[in-house]
């Protein structure tokens, strides 16, 4: 028996976040707390992309760090603020100073478009979204359409499916191939990583194929939709990743505090995004701050 | 009781009766649509009183969660203890909300119009933004396809408005009739709850009429801070106050009074 050769897909964050061009449109993975890729965002920011437009169901301190640090023109989104805690003050700021662009949406039409991208159809039906300002765009004509249902007569709204240039997510677990795990919820997740053109999976841990293989129906994304892997462990902080380390709520606190105003943004961004590397930055964080995150058992968090 | 524990239960504050009245609108065996905050603690108030058999969903992903722990985000972690299932956005608001099983949703508002229409995107315009709220996140959904609706929510003049800023998500739109001309399948909004008092919507216009005062609230203290006109029946009760069991139930939920500061002592 010849043994199938596994496609080494590899490569560092700094690589991977090199292949994203001024402009581009990403989707952009996790749930509010759960898995964003917060780490990818600074790296970002580190190498100083422009005009990005990203796409996400909802998103908190990791695409605000994009808005303030400029690299974000744009969001088609549901939500962003810090739930629970307070509003998202770099988007608040850049919205309000016209250097960012909302277009918004409900989280359900969000993970309809990346769906129907994923499956190539132009457009998903909903039932939500009718009869309010979320039909209005201040940037297009045409953001949905209302239509009666041509079988059944029921009025439906369709949303329009992306497709956009990358998806990137953090998954729990990926082997080099790209085949991804994802322990606890998926938000959006499944179908925003089928929609991307190209997609970046960045993990807590690089797992063998062979441990993939034994168990595939933990699989969540299968590596032939995947272009690229990261190992990047607590790539999510200061939010939370289940299995892994809980949210880092005394930073994010930290963080909302230090952007209420530009100059303490700024400030924030050259201590622990422009001015230091993934490495460097949980060594701000500090051992002793991590070691309490980590996730115990059986809860996860 | 002992005398100390009785004086401690005599006390609550306005978050824990706005939970009481949100738990109380939840029956048993509904399956309730919760986001985080005061709602979280209605449905689970609601749980371990009056409604053992009802069913929490949560957006994220989580079907009946049985968590110990109180989650500060309808993503967090601690909601997988003990859940039925953990999925996605999907399924909980396209196949679970949308599909039509969801009995109760939630929602809270920055801003409500009489006929309980609901803005949690803009102060200002769209044009001319002047604060940016966290936007619809699944709450366009909810009011659209939840059976039916609680509002719970702040109350003050700029909060109960005569127009939004902007209209996030759908109540009873412009009166009766509204929503069907629209093809939105839930029954929209059926109670508002504040920390002043409970309010509900009059069958012919559907607009928001007043319905109990909590304790120590008078139904002038109401109208003043109300931005648009209330209507008053000719009787208002008082709402009942919280009870020593919903009460003792709510502070084991939230021990750490992470959404129900205390009342002053």
């Amino acid at each position: 028996m010849v043994e199938a050769a596994v496609e080494d897909k590899r490569a560092t964050l700094e690589e991977a976040a090199k292949g994203v061009f001024d402009g581009a449109h990403l989707f952009w993975g996790g749930f509010g707390y759960q898995r964003p890729p917060a780490e990818f965002a600074r790296e970002l920011i580190r190498q100083k992309k422009r005009d990005l437009t990203l796409y996400t169901c909802g998103s908190e301190v990791d695409i605000d760090m994009l808005a303030g640090a400029r690299v974000a023109k744009r969001f088609e989104l549901a939500y962003v603020a810090i739930e629970a805690i307070g509003l998202a003050p770099n988007t608040g700021r850049r919205v309000k100073e016209r250097a960012l662009e909302i277009e918004d949406y409900s989280n359900l039409a969000m993970a309809m478009r990346f769906y129907g991208g994923a499956m190539g159809v132009p457009f998903m039906p909903i039932k939500s979204m009718m009869g309010t300002d979320l039909e209005k765009s201040k940037f297009r004509e045409r953001k949905l359409k209302v239509i009666d249902c041509p079988f059944t007569g029921e009025r439906v709204c369709l949303v329009p499916s992306v497709r956009p240039d990358f998806s990137v997510v953090q998954a729990s677990r990926v082997d080099p191939e790209g085949n991804a795990q994802i322990d606890g919820i998926r938000g959006e997740d499944e179908e925003g990583a089928r929609a991307g053109k190209r997609v970046i999976v960045l993990a807590e841990e690089i797992i063998d194929n062979e441990v993939v293989r034994a168990q595939p129906d933990q699989t969540v994304i299968p590596g032939l939709y995947v272009d690229k892997v990261v190992e990047c462990p607590w790539g999510s902080h200061p939010m939370s990743v289940y299995n892994y380390y809980d949210y880092d709520l005394e930073h994010i606190r930290f963080y909302i505090k230090q952007c209420e105003t530009e100059e303490g943004w700024q400030k924030y961004c050259e201590e622990y995004i422009t001015g230091t590397d993934r490495v460097g930055y949980l060594a701000k964080i500090g051992l002793e701050r991590l070691l309490r995150l980590r996730a115990k058992k059986p809860y996860g968090y | 009781m002992e005398e100390s524990k009785k004086a401690e239960l005599d006390e609550y504050s306005p978050s824990e009766m706005m939970a009481a009245c949100g738990a109380r609108a939840i029956k048993d065996r509904e399956t309730v649509f919760a986001g985080t905050g005061l709602p979280v603690l209605a449905a689970m108030l609601a749980q371990k009183t009056h409604a053992p058999r009802s069913k929490a969903i949560y957006e994220g992903g989580f079907i009946e969660p049985q968590n110990i722990d109180l989650p500060l985000s309808v993503a967090d972690s601690r909601l997988t203890y003990r859940a039925a299932a953990a999925i996605g956005l999907r399924e909980t608001l396209g196949v679970l909300l949308q599909g039509g099983r969801i009995d109760i949703g939630f929602l809270g508002a920055a801003q409500l119009d009489e006929y309980g229409n609901i803005n949690t995107t803009y102060i200002g315009s769209l044009e001319k933004p002047l604060v940016r709220l966290p936007g619809s996140g699944g709450g366009n959904d909810i009011a659209s396809c939840a059976k039916r609706v609680a509002i719970i929510m702040g109350h003050a003049k700029r909060k109960l408005v005569k127009k939004l800023d902007y209209f996030t998500s759908p109540g009873h739109i412009d009166g009766p009739g509204g929503r069907r001309r629209l093809g939105l399948p839930g029954e929209g909004p059926f109670l508002v709850v504040t920390d002043l008092c409970q309010m509900t919507f009059d069958d012919s216009t559907k607009k928001i009429r007043l319905f109990t005062v909590h304790p120590g609230v008078t139904v002038e203290q109401v109208l003043e801070n109300t931005g648009f006109d209330l209507a008053v029946p000719k009787s208002v009760v008082e709402t009942k106050a919280p009870t020593y069991f919903e009460l003792e139930t709510l502070r084991n939920i939230d021990p750490r009074g992470i959404y129900i500061p205390r009342a002053a002592k």
